[in-house]
């Protein structure tokens, strides 16, 4: 059930503006300037006229058809030609089953003015809903023959058949036009709508392609409607637009719709030569495509969009530093993708324009370092820093914290310390606590994420600094070197590495080697160390279970038990061993009642018996 | 105070007792049903699983909410953890207050004795909108099996306890989705889908078949079916039924137009619960006929929403429809449906009014008895989807576990499990 997302017809559209016209008469053409006193007495009936059809539109609200139609009939009884109604009649008598009475009072009017199209559509769309082809046929070619050359006959009569769901006779009808105006490129946008309606999405394609060259401004609509297409059917019309020459608003429609699909570098490619040749035109088309591939997160639309923006710069006026600033987008954007090489040469460009923006140029030298530290230049991006003066200090300030955050993923610790130097903000106290954790000083991380708080960083660094608190909070110790080793290759990347480590850190807790006070917080280390070798490969998966199994068993009422039995049983679900996943949550379900995860537990229950949607 | 006779059956073994004892004699297990329950609609399953294990169980109308009392045992009371049913384990004496409180209110104590088979009419390619009782059947963990027009006309109803019909346009016409969703591909599946079926089991015309399908659900009802429709079907079923001689469907559905007479012949004897409704004459109009009083596709028809009321009944004297509006709360939001409701001036004077909304046209909510069987109309889509459309996402119940709406639901699930003898009115 939806609302009705059916679009009015242009007869409704039509009859809404005249209902909006409230009570005001509509004059015909034929209105002739009289004698005075017919002229006056016209005055005076205007405004009675006027107030009967307000009434009638009043009533037609109110959902009273039958009362409707009576002051519409009344009123044409007294104007035949009074197009107001004619039209409400048409809003009225279907609904109570009475069209039928329209049609002498359509042939009337247009019988009296049989030059006003208004009313000639009236009569033919009167024809077509009675399901009287012939005679909307001859009302449609008299009209056509009246007005040689007029697309309005054929385009009226072929909504009326829409509006009846004759699409085919529609489709006819417009072909028929097509050939007697002689203009191959006539109702192209109909056309393109009925052959997408009747599931003929390539005939729409080549409709639309063939609209755009009268109607370029069109191209948004035409690549919206065909982005409905089914999968089966995209590559087809993909094909169809980009075969032979296609001409410049092909090549930019069926880039539009390759982005839209998924396909952004397919898309590029196909879009490309038609933002070769400078013009104001290409400016704006290679804006629009990189508007629109922006709003894709994928890798390859980031590269689409930072290719789009490149070429956007080289089309965009230099004077206001339009290209410059298109530059730095474009660099940053091939940072996004991964293309640090590209995005260089672009910001060497801007570096290198003495005339661009200071603004363009401050982006840019930023641009430099972000791209110098994602890189791994880390060295290169310190010396930046240290020399660069056409660096703003906020700039300054936020890239030396970024690449202490890189130095600390690189384990380079004692440089991240040396860049903190007599830094006392709550990001630089946050970083410490990193350094702090990687070298073993656990009680000294542990004061350092508490004192830096909820807001160094984003949301995902607040969280990931309560993790650890929360994992420090029960190993017993104040300096541990093997678990902030482990953890260090961890945030490294080094995910096989860290799962070994973590385990000789629980091992060590185990036997109280660790200096500690023996067994406090074992579990926990070998929980983490199964959640990051569950998403390995499935020899590490392997062992992830074996260390599930371990916590689970070892654990007793230890908040990790419960953890690691949904961890356990969320990898068995992965691994499409749902029975046994079931079993495991059942077990903690039914084990640990309090357990903060057992709502957790219960809808991965329901998910894996299928009493819920899997979304 | 009443006694119940306990009978040992199949699963005896599930309380880990031997030898046959008074429910009251047994320690019991209390599921609330008021704001305490952790988990309304499982605990309509954990409770349809005691009783399809053949231990009896009983519904406690109006006291906490319609609350459940089963014997305590390890195996319910790890099926109600599982699902996060909230149980109270009550003692003799605690039971013999419960039972001396609801002697002296207006409350009742219904036996539960037989868990009823479940049908759902399904076409088995699912269209492309959810049904909200399988999905409540599903989360509660309740078997149902699904039928369609071949089961149907080849008389495998009588096999089942209790049919519901959701979604289905019994009049033939597709739900109009002409009007709205020309050329979508899943529509015109649906039609070849149909006609196909209607060729298969020599049928003409589609809306004919589903006029006989119509026909033997209400014979399902005669000989003492329980049938709970929703939506679409409530509507369509009856005018289906009134209009057996008459051609209501219009010209896309079966290649002629609608009868222009088609009122005044048709017959409403046939119906179940409505009569004298006017059919909507035109086919570009997604209505079915006056009977829904929201009109929710019909343009400026469209009424807006509000909230609907459950009635209060006498608990002794009327345990059906007290038994029918069991719920921790008395007034629920209202949600469309292509039916949404009912206008009072269609509804036949034996028909019994269980929800309204004060001060409209129309109520929500019905029952009435044909012949040995029972129906109950429940107007709307999904009661946690006030505005649903085609291609949304199914409701997620794990997120509405209390849902008063679904509630209602549930209590038809489990009406025919009531002692017949309890329920005569």
């Amino acid at each position: 059930m939806r609302l009705s997302s059916r679009l009015p017809s242009r007869s409704e559209e039509w009859a809404r503006q005249s209902i909006a016209l409230k009570g005001s008469v509509v004059l015909g053409p034929t209105f002739s300037l009289g004698i005075l006193g017919l002229i006056l007495s016209v005055l005076v009936v205007r405004p009675l006229r006027a107030q009967a059809i307000g009434q009638g539109f009043e009533l037609e609200r109110a959902g009273q058809y039958d009362q409707a139609a009576a002051i519409y009939l009344a009123a044409l009884r007294a104007d035949p030609t009074n197009l107001s109604a004619l039209l409400g009649l048409e809003r009225v008598l279907p609904p109570i089953n009475r069209l039928g009475e329209l049609l002498p009072a359509a042939q009337r009017a247009a019988a009296a003015s049989p030059s006003n199209v208004a009313l000639r559509g009236v009569l033919l769309r009167t024809y077509v809903a009675l399901n009287e082809p012939d005679s909307g046929r001859a009302v449609a070619l008299r009209w056509a023959a009246a007005a040689p050359g007029d697309e309005a006959p054929y385009r009226e009569w072929a909504m009326a058949l829409e509006d009846a769901h004759r699409h085919g006779a529609a489709r006819d009808v417009l072909l028929l036009g097509r050939r007697t105006l002689g203009r191959p490129g006539a109702f192209g946008i109909e056309l393109a709508e009925l052959s997408q309606l009747a599931g003929d999405w390539e005939g729409a394609a080549r409709e639309w392609a063939a609209a755009l060259t009268d109607a370029p401004v069109q191209l948004p609509n035409a690549a919206s409607a065909l982005a409905e297409a089914p999968d089966a059917q995209r590559e087809r019309i993909a094909r169809l637009l980009t075969e032979g020459t296609p001409s410049t608003l092909t090549r930019r429609l069926a880039g539009e719709l390759l982005l839209n699909w998924g396909q952004p570098l397919r898309a590029w490619a196909v879009f490309e030569p038609s933002v070769a040749t400078p013009s104001a035109d290409a400016a704006f088309a290679a804006r629009r495509f990189a508007d629109l591939a922006g709003a894709r997160s994928t890798p390859d639309a980031r590269r689409a969009r930072a290719l789009a923006l490149a070429r956007y710069a080289d089309l965009a006026p230099e004077v206001g530093g339009a290209a410059a600033r298109a530059r730095t987008d474009a660099a940053r954007a091939f940072i996004e993708a991964g293309d640090r090489v590209a995005a260089r040469a672009v910001l060497e460009r801007v570096a290198q324009d003495s005339n661009a923006p200071p603004d363009a140029q401050r982006l840019a030298q930023r641009a430099v370092v972000e791209a110098l530290i994602e890189g791994g230049q880390r060295n290169e991006a310190a010396q930046q820093l240290a020399t660069n003066a056409r660096l703003s200090p906020d700039d300054r300030a936020s890239l030396r914290l970024r690449l202490v955050r890189a130095r600390i993923a690189a384990g380079e610790l004692d440089r991240a310390d040396t860049e903190l130097a007599r830094d006392s903000s709550v990001e630089a106290l946050a970083l410490q606590g990193w350094i702090a954790l990687y070298r073993g000083r656990l009680r000294e991380a542990q004061r350092l994420f508490l004192a830096a708080g909820p807001y160094a960083g984003d949301q995902r660094d607040a969280v990931d600094r309560t993790t650890m608190v929360a994992l420090l909070q029960r190993v017993p110790d104040d300096s541990f070197p093997e678990l902030g080793s482990a953890l260090s290759l961890l945030a490294q990347g080094d995910s096989l590495r860290a799962v070994a480590a973590l385990r000789l850190a629980a091992a060590r807790l185990a036997t109280g080697e660790s200096g500690g006070g023996g067994g406090g917080g074992r579990p926990d280390l070998l929980l983490l160390a199964g959640r990051v070798a569950a998403r390995l490969d499935t020899l590490q998966q392997g062992t992830a279970l074996a260390l599930f199994d371990e916590v689970v068993s070892t654990g007793g009422q230890s908040a990790a038990a419960p953890a690691a039995e949904l961890e356990w049983a969320r990898l068995l679900e992965r691994r499409a061993q749902t029975a046994e996943a079931i079993r495991h949550l059942e077990h903690l379900i039914l084990t640990y009642p309090g357990s903060a995860v057992v709502p957790e537990a219960r809808r991965e229950l329901e998910r894996a018996k299928g009493a819920i949607p899997r979304s | 105070m009443k006694r119940r006779e306990f009978v040992w059956a199949v699963g005896a073994g599930l309380l880990g007792l031997r030898q046959p004892v008074r429910l009251s004699a047994v320690p019991s297990l209390l599921l609330p049903m008021d704001d305490a329950q952790g988990d309304h609609l499982k605990a309509y399953g954990v409770t349809y699983r005691v009783v399809q294990a053949g231990i009896k169980a009983e519904w406690l109308l109006n006291y906490r909410g319609g609350s459940f009392l089963l014997p305590d045992g390890p195996a319910i009371r790890r099926d109600a953890a599982l699902a996060g049913v909230s149980v109270e384990p009550v003692d003799e004496a605690q039971v013999t207050a419960i039972r001396g409180e609801i002697e002296a209110s207006n409350m009742d104590a219904v036996p539960l004795e037989k868990a009823p088979k479940v049908a759902v009419y399904v076409p088995p390619n699912a269209p492309p909108w959810d049904d909200a009782v399988t999905m409540a059947l599903q989360y509660a963990g309740i078997q149902f099996d699904k039928v369609w027009d071949f089961e149907v006309i080849g008389g495998k109803l009588v096999g089942y306890d209790w049919l519901h019909l959701h979604h289905e346009d019994f009049t033939g016409q597709y739900s109009k989705f002409y009007v709205i969703y020309a050329g979508a591909p899943w529509l015109a599946e649906m039609v070849r889908f149909n006609t196909d079926a209607a060729k298969r089991l020599g049928f003409g015309t589609v809306p004919d078949l589903k006029k006989a399908v119509a026909r033997k659900i209400r014979d399902y009802v005669t000989n003492g079916g329980f049938l709970f429709a929703m939506c679409t079907a409530t509507e369509t079923l009856d005018l289906a039924l009134a209009a057996e001689r008459t051609d209501i469907a219009a010209a896309f559905a079966d290649g002629t137009p609608m009868d222009p007479q088609a009122d005044a012949k048709l017959d409403w004897s046939k119906a179940l619960a409505f009569t004298g409704a006017h059919v909507e004459p035109n086919p570009q109009i997604a209505s079915f006929s006056d009977i829904d009083g929201h009109q929710v596709n019909a343009g400026p028809r469209r009424q807006p929403l509000g909230a609907f009321k459950l009635f209060n009944f006498s608990a002794k004297i009327d345990p059906v429809p007290t038994l029918l509006v069991q719920n921790h709360r008395q007034v629920i939001p209202d949600f469309y449906g292509l039916t949404t409701s009912f206008l009072r001036s269609r509804l036949k004077p034996s028909d019994v009014v269980l929800g309204d909304e004060e001060g409209a046209p129309w109520v929500k909510y019905i029952n009435g008895n044909h012949g040995k069987g029972t129906w109950t109309f429940f107007g709307g889509h999904d009661p946690e989807d006030q505005q649903h459309q085609i291609g949304d996402p199914p409701t997620d119940l794990s997120l509405h576990p209390h849902s008063p709406g679904y509630r209602l639901i549930l209590n038809n699930v489990l009406f025919p499990a009531a002692k017949k003898r309890e329920l005569k009115t």
